[in-house]
């Protein structure tokens, strides 16, 4: 302690460079940033591409005037795919938007815990369970009945509560090397067979798995659902925290086959091109394996501006939101007659028409407990 | 990274509470007894959140812990704690005697360079993990070039244990290298010609003065496990937090029921760790009095201790950044080739790493400020304020940051007027992050407050000095640097943190983790990467720029 003297004088000069030297820090690292910086266009690229493809204007965006409207968004859908549609809608309508991003489930819980006091107009999940969820809280309103009639009655909840936007495919995703054509199974019941055994990977508390789980229950009943996914542990089904981690796994080689949603796949291997080994398999005709997952939008019963809050889901089953959700992120299309892209698998008679997601919202608490009570989380 | 000031600070950057070095049996000012009281219910609020709904749902905790379904969730998390802990404490101490006391070349450096994996969130690091070893990444590559075809997996407790111990290792590196920078070498040299073995002088005379710091630092890696969900979850480790987060939708009453379990294992960890430290507390370190260090020569062990550090350092440093390195440069290529365009430009870095450093510091700032009369407390004088407080806010460390966040806008919305102007705002998140990181800086400052000798105030005192002008020309030069090191701490986690950020944070705010987030969220992994990078230098240069400044000050 005999020095404790000597930095007395220094110290306000020390912590001055502590500041400065983090101003500094940051100041450069947004220089370096800056760099290629395409200066400063409020409306990016792909947004302006989804106003224009409405408009049809010659590449010039002009947005609308400001209406002083502002809907409050919580988006379990992440930025990257759907963030320019939501600027572009408020380009076009002039309707102010403010986003809180995040994960469907969290946000739901987190509205949950929010109550009647949530700040959400909106709620965008990527699957009907979180929204099931809050409408078993009676938290949601009703959605416009126009909006409603935008797509089939089956992708909607028949109490008007929520829509879906977009769909995703459950498929199976096979590594190419380690599993031939001929080794294909033609439905989910046939991988609890013996020569499946270890190399079938499950997204088990995925929220999509789950909701699928939910529709497989409401088909085949509690019993067969139950009891597939019993024999699944018994054939050492593997357990993967998500679809995108199974894709990845399968990619490369780690495990042979995965039941997940359609898109990672072309997602994957647009990042790593040939060297992702991996391949959707679809089930296909009236297998529930290859059953068609929607994403929901629902309007909070506490939303401050109803209308403004329906003209945004309308926006989002738009002609031109519809045709970026299947040509950019490479999902199904619900409505405004757009078409699946081309590179998707085909819907068949199940996807449409067959299920009715309001079973959703009320077995979801039964199907976590099937699922963990199945033991695949212990592996 | 040598977080502690140079020549006043005694004692470790991060240390638990001295009981016997209060010599004083001064009676606390009631002010600052008071403003530690507001401090730790403030910590408790989480805590109260959780009891609160588990007593109003239908979650049983008791009921819980007879069920298998919740002991084995439990027993993992108890397991990886331990685990980690462990290596951490043996791998933390091994470095910095090496670092700090042996003639290990390169040394130098290596200070600057083994506190840097604290940098990384874990998600990320463990991502990086685990991509390298993908079709495509660079350990793939590495292994097919040697004729390895399968690539070893990386999963369980394996997985898990050994991206804690990397990520978290600096935790008890950077307070047993302080404390040993201070203590003096005259004990070891005197234990060397008395013909002690290197090794006996490490155990009868080195040990001894560093446990409470391995402790201590064992004690935050126990902790941040426990809370740990990143790691846990990519390597597919059903531990409590994923317990929890399993069921938060789907069955609320037992995910708030397993998270009073949680804080319960944490509250217990505390306690254990109190009470051995009671235990040696006869064992009070000796300080330095020159700043003459002890230099061991290793000898034939040369080549082992370097091989120790450069596979630490291979490990937790280099292959994570090559690994985001590899993903950002081949998005950057793509982008330049034709290839599928990054979604991402300048703009979605900048504002954000602008967001992440000034929340950092602002929450760094605020968390030191908050610890402060608990660390008084504990440091100056015989309160039982100053260790309750103080054990709260350590416990709070083990909360997951969902849980806090929820926390928050349950006091939040019941703050009657204050919700109508605090919700949404700056203030919640730099509290949220304050009551997940507080703990980090409680040591440093209990430490530096220690440090002051009463003696001069004592001599401000006879001289004339009010309360004001002592604190000022006395304690604040002395304690400072100190304060300056817990907030490094705290500042290093916040620019880390990603749940949140994520809900708490006000609109419009982005921060690189939930930009990082996203893009990982939808397999943009270039994206992931060049973000990752540049949250990671500016981590980096902030944990670089701390020590310098104490290196320079060293020699």
């Amino acid at each position: 302690m005999t020095t404790t003297n000597c930095s007395t004088g220094r110290t306000p000069h020390r912590l001055f460079r502590f500041v400065a030297t983090i101003l500094t820090l940051t100041l450069g690292a947004s220089l370096l940033a800056a760099c290629g910086s395409d200066g400063g266009n409020p409306l990016s690229e792909k947004a302006a591409a989804i106003v224009s493809s409405g408009s049809n204007t010659d590449g010039k965006v002009d947005c609308a005037d400001g209406r002083g409207k502002m809907v409050t968004i919580y988006s379990g859908r992440t930025e990257y795919l759907i963030g320019p549609i939501l600027d572009a809608f408020a380009c076009e309508s002039g309707i102010d938007i403010r986003v809180r991003w995040g994960n469907s489930t969290d946000l739901a819980v987190l509205i949950g815990e929010e109550g009647k006091a949530t700040e959400a107009d909106v709620f965008l999940s990527r699957s009907p369970g979180p929204v099931g969820f809050l409408e078993g809280l009676g938290l949601l309103g009703t959605i416009d009945g126009a909006v409603l009639d935008l797509v089939e009655p089956q992708n909607r909840a028949s109490s008007g509560a929520w829509i879906g936007f977009s769909g995703r495919k459950r498929v199976l995703v096979r590594n190419l090397d380690m599993v031939t054509d001929a080794d294909l199974p033609t439905s989910v019941f046939d991988l609890t067979d013996e020569r499946y055994r270890g190399r079938v990977a499950l997204p088990a508390t995925n929220g999509s798995f789950e909701d699928w789980f939910t529709v497989f229950r409401d088909q085949h009943g509690d019993e067969v659902a139950t009891q597939w996914l019993h024999d699944m542990v018994d054939n050492d089904a593997e357990y993967y925290p998500n679809n995108r981690a199974i894709v990845e796994a399968a990619g490369r080689g780690e495990i042979d086959m995965g039941l997940v949603n359609h898109y990672y796949q072309y997602q994957e291997a647009a990042a790593a091109g040939d060297k992702h080994r991996a391949e959707n398999h679809d089930f296909g005709h009236t297998d529930i394996g290859s059953l068609l997952i929607i994403t929901a939008a629902t309007v909070l019963e506490t939303a401050e501006d109803y209308d403004a809050a329906n003209e945004l889901i309308a926006y989002l089953l738009s002609p031109q939101a519809q045709s970026y959700f299947t040509n950019k992120t490479f999902e199904y299309p619900l409505s405004a007659g757009v078409a699946p892209n081309p590179i998707l698998p085909a819907l068949t008679a199940l996807e449409i028409g067959s299920v009715d997601f309001d079973t959703l919202g009320g077995g979801f608490e039964e199907t976590e407990r099937i699922i963990r009570e199945s033991g695949i989380l212990a592996g | 990274m040598e977080f502690s000031p140079a020549n006043q600070d005694p004692d470790s950057g991060i240390a638990t509470p001295q009981r016997r070095t209060v010599f004083n049996h001064r009676q606390a000012p009631r002010p600052v007894t008071a403003a530690a009281l507001v401090v730790g219910i403030l910590f408790a609020f989480p805590a109260l959140y959780l009891v609160w709904r588990t007593i109003t749902g239908d979650g049983d905790p008791i009921d819980l812990l007879s069920s298998a379904r919740t002991l084995e969730p439990l027993r993992r998390s108890v397991v990886l704690a331990a685990l980690v802990s462990a290596s951490t404490a043996v791998l933390g101490t091994t470095l910095a005697w090496l670092t700090a006391r042996t003639d290990l070349p390169g040394r130098r450096l290596w200070r600057i360079l083994l506190p840097l994996p604290l940098a990384y969130p874990t998600f990320v690091g463990a991502a990086a993990f685990i991509r390298t070893l993908n079709p495509g990444g660079l350990a793939n590559d590495l292994f097919q070039a040697i004729g390895i075809d399968r690539t070893p997996e990386l999963r369980g407790l394996f997985g898990a244990w050994l991206a804690l111990t990397l990520f978290t290792y600096p935790y008890v590196y950077l307070p047993v290298a302080a404390r040993l920078r201070n203590l003096p070498g005259s004990l070891e040299e005197s234990a060397r010609i008395l013909g002690n073995s290197g090794f006996t002088t490490f155990r009868r005379v080195v040990l001894p003065q560093t446990t409470s710091a391995i402790s201590a630092g064992a004690l935050l890696v126990a902790l941040y496990t426990i809370s740990d969900f990143g790691a846990v979850q990519l390597m597919r480790y059903d531990t409590l937090t994923r317990a929890i987060w399993t069921t938060r939708l789907a069955d609320q009453p037992t995910s708030f029921a397993l998270s009073v379990i949680l804080l319960a294992l944490a509250a217990l960890v505390v306690a254990a760790e109190r009470i051995g430290n009671r235990r040696r507390s006869g064992q009070r370190p000796a300080r330095s009095t020159t700043s003459r260090p002890l230099t061991v020569p290793l000898g034939r062990w040369r080549v082992g201790g370097l091989a120790l550090v450069f596979i630490t350092l291979g490990l937790a440093l280099v292959a994570p950044a090559a690994a985001l390195a590899d993903w950002g440069i081949t998005g950057l290529i793509r982008d330049a080739t034709g290839g599928r365009p990054l979604v991402i430009n300048a703009s979605d870095v900048i504002g954000p790493a602008w967001n992440t450093v000034w929340i950092s510091v602002v929450a760094a700032g605020a968390a030191v400020l908050a610890v402060l009369p608990t660390a008084a407390l504990i440091g100056r004088y015989r309160s039982r304020v100053g260790p309750t407080t103080g054990n709260i806010i350590t416990s709070t460390f083990a909360m997951p940051g969902l849980l806090i966040a929820l926390a928050m806008f349950f006091w939040t919305l019941r703050s009657g007027w204050a919700a109508d102007h605090l919700r949404g705002t700056i203030f919640v998140l730099v509290f949220a992050y304050v009551v997940r990181f507080g703990a980090q800086a409680l040591g440093a400052a209990h430490v530096a407050v220690a440090a002051v000798p009463d003696r001069l105030h004592d001599s401000a005192r006879v001289l004339g000095a009010g309360p004001l002008r002592r604190l000022a020309t006395v304690d604040a030069p002395i304690i400072s640097p100190g304060l300056l090191a817990g907030g490094g701490l705290v500042l290093l986690s916040t620019m880390k943190e990603l749940p949140i950020t994520l809900l708490v944070a006000p609109f419009d705010f982005p921060t690189l983790t939930t930009k990082i987030f996203q893009s990982f969220e939808d397999a943009f992994v270039a994206e992931a990467g060049l973000l990752a990078m540049v949250l990671v230098a500016l981590s980096g240069l902030l944990t670089w720029f701390l020590v310098i400044r104490r290196a320079h000050q060293l020699d």
